[in-house]
């Protein structure tokens, strides 16, 4: 099991910082990201709450070892479930892997909340494990790569939301910014 | 706004992530905003407005992209990882 965390300030308020996660892919930063579906969706009449269903569709090219052993395409599918919290500004999003998901699960959890002087706390965590009795080295391997893949991922995805927000708020101004 | 994982729902996608993004940006700052005491009132009308503008648009797109997913092989996958889920 390995796992990881980071956290970080984005200069945007939390109500910016959520509507710019829908706007975060494409990133130049984040090319790996091919495709992102919305397969459920609802708005809580009572709370408010939206609840978010979505697929992620990457390509990660795998060392031939990966390949050779596990199979697999490039194509590796991701389901991430949102909810928008707006009562208590809380933005939580968990994703788990769909690919290669019978050797090895990366559960990960986002979570978005204001800070006192009017920013957004980002905290992320990710617990990568594999699944089976794999022969041992190899599936310290495995963790061990996914784990560097999901560092490298979450490094990228932080500079590219970055720029995405800079772009949607500071660029075009709060009131006229243009639709990707 | 990103592809569709099957190119021929990605003109739906885009209109219906447009009418979405519209919605929500208009939703957000008086949801985090409306008093405690009108906050069911609100969220019921505008759960409604969602329905009306978006509700078209996203049945043609949800009906595309459920079947390039079974011809994908990635229901099954998605209805292994909701029954696992303990996130919802």
């Amino acid at each position: 099991m390995r796992y990881f965390t980071q956290a970080f300030d984005y200069d945007h308020s939390w109500s910016k910082v959520v509507i710019g996660m829908w706007h975060k892919y494409p990133n130049p930063h984040c090319t790996h990201v091919m495709s992102v579906d919305v397969v459920d969706r609802s708005v809580d009449p009572q709370t408010g709450i939206i609840r978010t269903e979505r697929i992620l569709g990457c390509k990660q090219r795998a060392p031939t070892w990966i390949v050779k052993l596990f199979g697999g395409s490039e194509d590796a599918f991701v389901r991430e479930i949102s909810f928008v919290d707006p009562t208590t500004q809380t933005m939580t999003i968990s994703s788990v892997n769909l690919s290669l998901a019978q050797f090895a699960v990366c559960n990960e959890s986002i979570r978005y909340s204001p800070t006192p002087d009017g920013r957004t706390r980002f905290t992320q965590s990710a617990e990568i494990e594999s699944r089976m009795a794999l022969w041992h080295s190899v599936a310290d391997r495995l963790e061990s790569w996914l784990a560097t893949r999901f560092e490298q991922n979450a490094q990228s995805g932080k500079l590219g939301f970055t720029d995405v927000l800079r772009q949607l708020w500071e660029e075009h101004g709060s009131e006229q910014h243009q639709h990707a | 706004m990103a592809q569709s994982l099957a190119p021929e729902c990605t003109s739906l996608k885009l209109k219906y992530d447009a009418c979405f993004n519209s919605w929500f940006e208009g939703y957000l700052e008086p949801a985090v905003a409306v008093p405690s005491t009108d906050r069911a009132a609100y969220a019921r009308a505008k759960a409604e407005e969602y329905d009306r503008k978006c509700g078209a648009v996203w049945g043609s797109y949800r009906a595309c992209v459920e079947k390039a997913m079974e011809e994908k092989g990635l229901s099954e996958l998605v209805v292994r990882a909701r029954e696992a889920s303990t996130s919802g």
